[in-house]
């Protein structure tokens, strides 16, 4: 609802303008950034060791080689490899992994080297059981911006017993299309705990926005997740990073991850429900 | 309470002591009235009355009332206020006497330079220091934003006084919060001083008299905010003929009819304004824009009737909204107050006034119905209270003032519920709030010799939380364990304050003066505000079982002294202030329709330091002032940094130089010029990539600064020409705000490059380039 209250300013907003300036900044301490996690099928079983890097870095990040990771759940499951020489810093579990809804992960990074404080890493993550997507709908409202938007709705039943959190994210025609974390959906149950939800807005889709607009004959494919608190307050801290609208925004902060030794990041560990839907003509 | 009670008493018992602990061997008469406009019959607040044959004297209070008790003597009184002929009488003291005596207001005569009258003195010779007065026509004469003259605006200009963000309504006094501010419209709370986003404020200076700021050393009548005392006070409607005033601006046109029901006894004022802006919207060419509204209105009422020389009642209110929707969502907020009044004589040494205040806060946030999402979500906060406060002018030497007020509070954080058939949000009630807020004061002025004046007061605040009640019980670490659900009527939380008012006055030679202060104050209310701006929809909550009540001491010295038959004033005061339990929120603080706001409230201690020079000019030609502040003002509150941060508020260097130059009959000019240095910020230091996304890692709290902030405003007024009996005059306005067109900064935002996202830059927004207006007002008299 704040996001829609924010939307709500855009006018006034509008009035403000924007310049690039120089800003002298100083250089904390480098820390180790985990990025990544694991799901109950096979979708996500990958995990990004980085280093963290002065802010007008302006490079890709540095990434963290030879590390040994291990993913528990109490007792010894499996080894990430680093997908060398291709892709340093990624480090992927075996594809026959699945995980467990009700399980609690851990992820233990040994560094070949100290980084930050330390050199040994731990995340938990607990995998949330999701309301199973029935259905979706996409409708072309003409009235909103230039040239109209899509809204993706969903269709659902919210289990009711306990407070979920869900995140959102869409394919067009088999291609992921909320490919970064700013364009990711998330919601809590608050306002529809035990309840039919019966089209809820999920996505506002730009259609001025080429890479990311639907057409008639496309494939939407919605994918839900249930994820943790901890996941979902970290997901809207990220979003929001690095703006301030002095009406809304709170100080500035760090984003409040799971990695220990004051790490960044956030292993996540989070179920899956999807549907599919082919757009009919406007 | 019975501990308070008995303090109480034993004070009244000390002052009245006092009061009497002066042989009276001369026989003493008492002369009292009421000082007023000539012109229009409205009363005079803060005149003056100077006895020359004993160069003492007093000033008149709220109602323009007076009583001053000398020993029989025959006497010249000289009756004086700014922008008044002053007017002397002889007054022959053998018996009581009564007086109303009416000022004329100075024609603007140029050549007439020779003041031959004295002008106030007050800014030496009253015992109070941090406060400062100004009346409208000197608010009106400030260059404003789109030619919008307001009082918050001008408050902002002062020494000591900070605006929270570009445009913004918010204040801070002294280094605190901007809800450590109290704000009094006609003694009614507003709660939201902000109209369109704080562009503009509620204050219509068309419908406004005069406004009074105080820093430090607040009244003991005054109790409930740590800060400050903005008390605005409505005009009074002309009781010997009709007016009608009016502005028409570029985005906001306004007007007020004011006369007598009954000549010299009753009369009324109502005034409205409402803006335009949204008009223009459907021509734009923006689709997103077209369907936008977006506006504010108000309407100032008042009514006021003298009964007879010992009684007057006075009826006054405000209502106003602002309005905003778009196809996504609507909105409406706005702040309602009403105030009744009763001035009674009781006798001429006695005076006393009862007022009943009403005030309610309430917004709503919604989306067009017949949707799945549609909701809707209102909140609101409403005071009742009552309070009567006694004047009493013992003698010469002593003033006590004494009174009590009770105020109920009823606060709504939240409800949040779907509308129509169609939505699939259920309805969330956030546990509403009641309270009762009371507070007993006594303070006597006392001149010892000639020379020395001291305040003394004692003020009592008492708190109280009244079921229906919920209170959420936390572990040290701020999780929910559990829950205590009372019930209605049930008192289940109580504080009080005991909070000494002190004041001193040195007059060292009628010329120059040193005064001392010292103020306790405590504060029951806050608001849930997180960011430096704020909106419409934070939330006021009260001191519970997990929010104990804010204090403030603040010690304050200072120097006075007037030149040029006080036309000149000149002050420099320097001030500390310690706070304790005072309120931060969490990192990531969601604090809108929460049942556990407590849960995120981080508390600790505060203290901010500071020196304010003051030059204050009163000359024909030239008005205004110039100052230069240097404060800092920190916060300590370990959970959030373990080591002082300084407040969002810390800006060391301030200047303000607001003048008015009247350079011929019909025209003026005016200039303000503010400079401040840049607010405490907190900046990025490195950076993490994650979900593609390069995310800030931040230095510690306000480690850096904004650049400096300054701006230029200017204004020129013409005049249309002056005749006698002229029933129809005008003026009109051209004013430019943010003359050189400086890009201040509002926020920065720390940005990723859409093209190659590994760069990022830091990217500036600022609200206003230059800006010029025009602005027509007229005033139209009959009778």
């Amino acid at each position: 609802m704040v996001k829609l209250f924010s939307g709500l300013f855009i006018l006034l907003l509008a009035a403000g303008c924007t310049e690039s300036i120089n800003v002298n900044l100083d250089n904390s301490y480098i820390r180790l950034v985990v990025d990544g996690g694991i799901t109950n099928d096979s979708l996500q079983r990958t995990v990004i060791l980085s280093k963290s890097a002065s802010y007008f870095y302006n490079q890709p990040p540095p990434m963290v080689s030879h590390a040994i990771v291990t993913l528990t759940d109490g007792s010894f499951l499996d080894t990430l490899r680093e997908q060398l020489p291709g892709k340093p810093g990624y480090y992927m579990l075996d594809s026959t992994f699945r995980g467990v809804i009700g399980k609690t992960y851990s992820l233990d990074v040994k560094l070949s080297e100290v980084i930050g404080n330390s050199a040994e890493y731990t995340s938990t993550c607990k995998i949330m059981k999701v309301a199973r997507l029935d259905s979706v709908q996409a409708e072309f409202n003409p009235d909103i911006g230039k040239d109209g938007h899509w809204l993706v709705k969903i269709f659902a039943q919210e289990p009711g017993d306990e407070m979920n959190f869900y995140m959102l994210k869409y394919y067009r025609n088999g291609l992921l299309i909320s490919d970064s974390i700013q364009k990711w959906s998330t919601s809590d149950d608050k306002y529809f705990n035990g309840s039919y939800i019966r089209g809820l807005t999920a996505f506002y889709i730009n259609n001025s926005h080429k890479w990311e607009t639907l057409h008639p004959g496309d494939t939407l494919l919605v994918q839900m997740s249930g994820i943790t608190k901890e996941y979902y307050d970290f997901i809207q801290q990220v979003q929001q990073a690095g703006y301030q609208i002095p009406f809304f925004s709170g100080p500035p902060a760090n984003v409040e991850g799971n990695v220990s030794e004051g790490g960044v990041g956030f292993f996540a560990a989070y179920s899956n429900s999807y549907a599919k839907l082919v757009i009919p003509a406007k | 309470m019975k501990f308070f009670t008995f303090c109480f008493l034993i004070f009244l018992m000390l002052t009245a002591w006092s009061a009497h602990a002066f042989p009276e061997n001369l026989k003493k008469y008492t002369i009292s009235g009421k000082v007023t406009d000539k012109n229009d019959g409205e009363s005079l607040v803060g005149a003056t009355i100077f006895i020359q044959e004993l160069k003492t004297g007093t000033t008149t209070d709220q109602y323009g009332r007076f009583s001053l008790t000398l020993p029989e003597g025959r006497y010249t009184i000289t009756f004086s206020f700014i922008g008044y002929t002053s007017t002397s009488k002889e007054i022959d003291l053998d018996k009581d006497i009564s007086l109303k005596m009416e000022l004329a207001t100075e024609q603007k005569e140029l050549h007439e330079v020779v003041v031959k009258s004295e002008k106030s003195d007050q800014n030496v010779a009253k015992p109070e220091m941090s406060v400062f007065k100004m009346d409208i026509h000197t608010i009106q004469k400030i260059p404003a934003l789109m030619g919008e003259v307001d009082v918050i605006k001008a408050i902002q200009l002062l020494p000591g006084v900070q605006s929270v963000s570009e445009g913004s309504s918010g204040y801070s006094v002294r280094g605190g919060a901007p809800d450590q501010n109290l704000i009094l419209l006609d003694e009614a709370t507003v709660y939201n001083a902000s109209h369109l986003m704080g562009f503009f404020s509620v204050f219509n200076n068309d419908a406004v008299k005069d406004v009074k700021l105080y820093k430090g050393d607040i009244p003991a009548n005054y109790g409930g905010r740590l800060a400050s005392v903005l008390d605005v006070r409505m005009d009074e409607g002309d009781s010997k003929g009709f007016e009608v005033n009016g502005g028409i601006g570029i985005i906001a046109s306004r007007i007020t009819v004011e006369g007598p029901i009954k000549k010299d006894r009753c009369s009324f004022i109502v005034s409205g304004r409402r803006t335009y802006a949204d008009l223009f919207l459907p021509l734009s060419s923006n689709k997103a824009l077209q369907n936008n509204r977006l506006y504010f209105y108000d309407i100032n009422a008042k009514i006021n009737y003298v009964i007879d020389d010992n009684n007057t009642v006075f009826l006054s209110g405000y209502f106003g909204r602002d309005v905003f929707s778009n196809q996504f969502a609507r909105m409406s907020w706005g702040n309602g107050t009403g105030t009744f009044r009763w001035n009674h004589v009781f006798s001429k040494k006695l005076f006393f006034n009862l007022t009943s205040v009403y005030s309610d806060y309430r917004y709503l946030l919604g989306t067009p119905t017949g949707t799945s999402n549609s909701f809707e979500w209102n909140a609101n906060l409403k005071d009742i209270g009552i309070k009567g406060d006694f004047s009493w002018y013992i003698n010469t030497k002593n003033t006590l003032k004494f009174g009590g007020a009770v105020t109920y509070h009823m606060i709504n954080p939240g409800t949040a519920s779907g509308t129509g058939s169609e939505t699939v949000y259920t309805s969330i009630q956030v546990p509403k709030n009641y309270s009762i807020e009371s507070g007993i004061y006594a303070t006597n002025e006392q001149k010892i010799g000639s020379h020395f004046i001291a305040t003394y007061g004692l003020r009592l605040s008492l708190f109280q939380s009244i079921g229906p009640g919920t209170v959420y019980h936390y572990t040290p670490n701020h999780v929910v364990i559990d829950s205590t659900v009372y019930k209605a009527g049930i008192i289940y939380n109580t504080y009080g304050g005991i909070e000494p008012r002190l004041g001193l006055l040195y007059d060292i030679n009628g010329k120059s003066s040193v005064k001392a202060s010292y103020a306790r104050t405590y504060q029951y209310l806050q608001l849930a505000q997180n960011s430096s701006a704020g909106t419409p929809l934070d939330i006021w909550f009260p001191a519970s079982p997990n929010i104990k009540p804010q204090i403030g001491d603040q010690v304050a010295l200072g120097y006075f002294r007037n030149f040029r038959h006080n036309t000149i004033e000149t002050s420099v005061e320097v001030y500390y202030k310690w706070m304790q339990n005072v309120i931060d929120f969490k990192n990531f603080a969601q604090l809108l329709l929460v049942d556990t706001l407590e849960g995120q409230v981080r508390t600790g201690k505060g203290y901010s330091y500071g020196v304010e020079f003051l030059v204050r000019l009163n000359e024909k030609i030239v008005s205004g002032w110039v100052s230069y502040t240097y404060s800092r003002s920190f916060r300590l509150i370990p959970e959030i940094d373990p080591n002082p941060y300084p407040a969002p508020y810390d800006k060391p260097n301030n200047i303000s130089v607001v003048l008015n130059f009247q350079l011929a009959k019909r025209w003026s000019i005016s200039a303000n010029w503010v400079y401040a240095t840049g607010a405490p910020v907190t900046f990025p230091t490195g950076r993490a990539t994650i979900g593609g996304k390069v995310i800030p890692i931040y230095s510690d709290r306000n480690a850096y600064r904004y650049q400096d902030y300054h701006r230029l405003d200017l204004a020129v007024t013409f005049y249309s020409k002056e005749k006698p009996n002229r029933k129809f005059s005008w003026d009109l306005n051209f004013s430019v705000y943010n003359a050189y067109n400086r890009h201040n900064t509002w926020s920065i935002n720390f940005v990723q490059d859409n093209t190659d996202p590994n760069v990022t830059y830091a990217e500036k927004v600022y609200l206003f380039g230059i800006i010029p207006s025009i602005t027509f007002n007229f005033h139209f008299k009959h009778g």
